[in-house]
């Protein structure tokens, strides 16, 4: 389903999109058709709720972080257009973009504080932003009408024309919920989208792959809190009082299920669970006041039994084609550059009382392949760390290019041009080889076709084109590596960090990986390359470093290394040193 | 002075209180990194238990409150392996998120199962000796309060001693720090885990045993009472068990400082800053962080 422009608006899920239209088309006949102005009501509030949820899904569903302030920032939406509407009497062309702009206004310094450090902070700096904002309203009588809350809100006005009660209203709520989910469905499959499920699956692998994740957080959350305020200010104008129940926990339940229920990060799942949940309680009206706890029974059994929600169930059912594939194109190379890419001098690092590293120094240049060596324990990783980013220094200078990365973000220093491998699996199990290597490149391509097609051309590289379509779970050891080498080199590194990247492989394996590695530093990359392999390192390397104990035993030849008499002693444990 | 010194009594009661919350919390925090989010509801259980087992004493013994103590402890505790069974054991293979929300999930339906049980209106539990104030030096000190202080640092110090000196204790203490390592040492890691959730329900119960008399229990109490704990871990360093007993201490005596200064409000909202505060600047807390993520 295409539009004039070419763009294909539904994506390739057929069967999904038709359901979505017959859904659209019945809920549109039960509106117009069978509903009493009471199921009206309870409809639109579905809609508001649904929009909520939306935003919801931005910062919690792709991006892991769990607001729980999502309820709060409607209750403020909801506060602003109730005050501003009843009290002052202006029209929703002054009430509705305030009440999107006051959640945000919250929003952006607490993001500021808390979201790049660890998530339950987050979840903490949220669930206090709520209660502060429920104890100022219950507390601020002479703005707020305290308890008792705001009446005679007017509806929902614009340049003289209002929305009265019922299918006005209905359309309303539900037009903007149309285009609000749009507008969350193009974020979520975009690269914006992409680049929170990353940082939601593995922060640290994200920041090495140059995405900055404190800001990407920020960006979601400033987009929960527009969402959560627009639909506080529809809630208003279907409710017409504005109380401090707004401002209460079970907004914030409601929509936690809504989101969990119906599929974290799926904006159709926002949209189901909201019909979904708003007309439980009507259809069961036994339920009365405690139609709560069956919320929280329905929360637990879907985390336990289905983590992901209905649409995870659809999903299962009625799987959506394959992607096609891309054809490969080659991302531009970064300038030829000769002669030395990275210089580190003196880099120490202490662990409590334990010196790991201790005045470490190295050159990397480019097409030079450095080997680190070193017994267990020798700061080998440290080092590793220290130089992209993850391990702040406690003395020494780091230098990319020339310009001084020391103790930069780790994002900064891969952006710089630096990649590197870790020694544990770290590829998203979920994700097809395609998806997890056009991750990589998110940071640097405007769109997700455009990081496909240079993943695609990085998996060929590297000789496991074949394997873009399959998931990187299950995938054996030596194919892993390949993709996870694809993942570095898809960015056109000017420098790769290599932490032992022919662990596992058979000999055969090997020789294929140095044959590659060869190939790499013949393209200008410096690779420094940590191994305990000496037949598969000495061989490859065209400069050796040893480390024992944080310090450096040895540089020069590989073929020095043998007769050294400081590192036969580091290896065989000290006699002759 | 004599005002000071009253503040500092009330502000110490409602610590060793909210102590025994964060107690509870962090050690369930250490035993399985994850956030046990219903620990507030926890204490709201625990008060309105208390609330409810009350009258089925015989009204002629003198002490009802004490006698209610090892009930409420040994019946939350069975509450917190429930938890444990349900929220936390077919969960943890899945990221920690997960436990987070089981955990909200079980917290709603505490609190609403509360509100059907018990209707909204505040309850009162029996005071642990009497309803008596002792007066020291022209300062007004409670029984209860003094009651409070006595049973929780009883209990904070059976913990300490059972976690620093015997088998259980470092077993219980190796899971927390390392389960995979431990488990490889023998320690039977899921009971240790399934112990922890009921110790922690345990601390929290008592609290809410003990608040429940001086300052009335709502089935809505938890949501403040998981924040409290929350930001006690915070401030104290999050994971290290002293931290969050001091921290406790610190945002009570803040609390109850701040309330005679301006008023209660003001000490909710003032306490909340001063937490984005400490975010923003001290991150790892007033002492240090305890865990620390393996790269």
């Amino acid at each position: 389903m295409r539009d004039w422009l070419g763009r294909d608006w539904l994506g390739r899920d057929r069967v999904g999109a038709a359901a979505l239209l017959v859904g659209a088309v019945g809920l549109l006949a039960y509106a117009l058709i069978w509903a009493s102005p009471y199921g009206l009501r309870v409809l639109t509030v579905a809609g508001v709720y649904a929009l909520a949820s939306f935003g919801f899904q931005i910062i919690f569903g792709l991006g892991g972080a769990l607001s729980l302030a999502q309820g709060a920032f409607f209750g403020l939406g909801a506060y602003v257009t109730g005050i501003l509407g009843s009290r002052y009497g202006f029209d929703a062309s002054v009430t509705f973009p305030l009440s999107l702009l006051a959640p945000l206004l919250v929003a952006l310094p607490v993001g500021l504080a808390v979201l790049r450090l660890d998530s339950h902070y987050f979840a903490l700096a949220t669930l206090g932003v709520a209660q502060v904002l429920h104890l100022l309203v219950v507390n601020l009588p002479d703005l707020t009408g305290g308890a008792n809350g705001v009446p005679g809100v007017p509806p929902f006005a614009l340049f003289g024309w209002s929305a009265p009660r019922g299918l006005p209203t209905a359309a309303l709520v539900w037009g903007m919920v149309a285009v609000g989910g749009l507008i969350g469905w193009r974020v979520a499959r975009g690269r914006l989208g992409r680049s929170l499920a990353l940082v939601r699956d593995d922060p640290m692998a994200a920041a090495c792959l140059g995405l900055d994740v404190g800001r990407l957080r920020l960006m979601a959350f400033a987009l929960s809190a527009l969402y959560a305020g627009a639909a506080g200010a529809l809630a208003v104008h279907t409710q017409r009082v504005v109380s401090p129940e707004v401002l209460e926990f079970p907004v914030m339940v409601t929509i936690l299920t809504i989101a969990v229920v119906g599929g974290r990060g799926r904006m159709v799942g926002a949209l189901l669970g909201a019909l979904l949940l708003i007309h439980l309680p009507e259809w069961f009206r036994g339920l009365e006041r405690s139609y709560l706890i069956v919320y929280g029974v329905a929360l637990l059994l879907v985390i336990l039994l289905a983590p992901m929600g209905l649409t995870g169930l659809w999903t299962r059912l009625f799987p959506p084609p394959t992607h096609r594939l891309p054809a490969p194109l080659e991302p531009p190379a970064p300038p030829a550059l000769n002669g030395e890419r990275l210089r580190a001098e003196g880099v120490t690092k202490d662990f409590g009382g334990v010196r790991a590293l201790d005045g470490v120094s190295l050159r990397l240049e480019a097409g030079v392949i450095v080997g680190l060596i070193g017994p267990n324990g020798s700061g080998k990783t440290t080092l590793i760390n220290a130089l992209s980013g993850l391990e702040r220094l406690d003395a020494g200078q780091v230098r990319i290019d020339g310009r001084v990365m020391t103790n930069a973000r780790p994002d900064r220093i891969a952006r710089a041009g630096l990649a590197r491998s870790f020694q544990a699996a770290i590829l998203p199990d979920d994700a097809t080889a395609l998806a997890a290597v056009a991750a990589a490149r998110l940071p640097l391509d405007r769109r997700v076709e455009r990081a496909e097609a240079h993943a695609r051309w990085a998996l060929e590289r590297l000789g496991v084109g074949a394997l873009a379509g399959r998931l990187c779970h299950g995938l054996p050891a030596a194919l892993r590596r390949r993709v996870e080498l694809a993942r570095a080199l898809a960015r056109r590194p000017s420098v790769l960090l290599l932490d032992e990247p022919a662990a596992g492989l058979t000999d055969a394996e090997k020789a294929e990986l140095a044959a590659l590695l060869r190939a790499l530093a013949a393209d200008g990359v410096a690779l420094l390359v940590v191994e305990h392999d000496m037949e598969f390192l000495l061989p490859l390397a065209d400069r050796v470093l040893c480390l024992d104990r944080g310090r450096t035993l040895y540089e020069g030849a590989p073929d020095g290394v043998r007769r050294d008499a400081g590192v036969i002693a580091a290896y065989l444990g000290g006699v002759g040193a | 002075m004599v005002t000071a010194v009253q503040l500092l009594v009330n502000g110490l009661a409602l610590g060793a209180a909210y102590a025994l919350v964060a107690l509870g919390f962090v050690l369930v925090l250490n035993a399985t990194s994850a956030v046990n989010f219903a620990q507030g509801d926890l204490v709201m259980a625990g008060g309105l238990l208390a609330v409810a087992l009350a009258p089925l004493l015989p009204s002629v013994l003198p002490v009802p409150g004490l006698l209610l103590l090892p009930l409420v402890l040994v019946l939350m505790a069975g509450l917190g392996l429930l938890l444990a069974l349900v929220a936390y054991l077919p969960l943890r293979r899945r990221p920690p998120v997960s436990v987070f929300i089981s955990t909200i999930a079980v917290g709603i339906i505490l609190q609403n199962g509360a509100a059907v049980l018990f209707g909204p209106e505040p309850r009162v539990a029996p005071p642990l000796l009497g309803d008596g104030v002792a007066r020291v030096a022209g300062v007004a000190v409670p029984e209860q309060s003094l009651a409070i202080m006595a049973v929780a640092a009883l209990l904070i110090g059976t913990q300490h001693l059972v976690f620093s000196h015997t088998q259980l204790g470092r077993r219980l203490r190796a899971t927390a720090q390392d389960p995979e390592m431990a488990r490889a040492c023998g320690v039977p890691v899921t009971r240790m885990i399934l112990l922890t959730f009921a110790i922690g329900a345990a601390c929290a119960g008592a609290a809410g045993l003990l608040l429940a008399n001086r300052y009335f229990m709502t089935p809505t109490a938890g949501g403040d009472l998981i924040l409290k704990a929350y930001i006690a871990v915070t401030v104290g360093g999050w994971g290290s068990v002293p931290g969050a007993v001091v921290g406790a201490l610190l945002i009570a005596l803040f609390e109850v400082g701040v309330s005679w200064l301006l008023s209660q409000p003001v000490a909710q909202g003032a306490l909340y800053g001063v937490l984005l505060v400490i975010l923003a600047l001290r991150p790892q807390g007033l002492f240090g962080e305890a865990v620390r993520r393996r790269a």
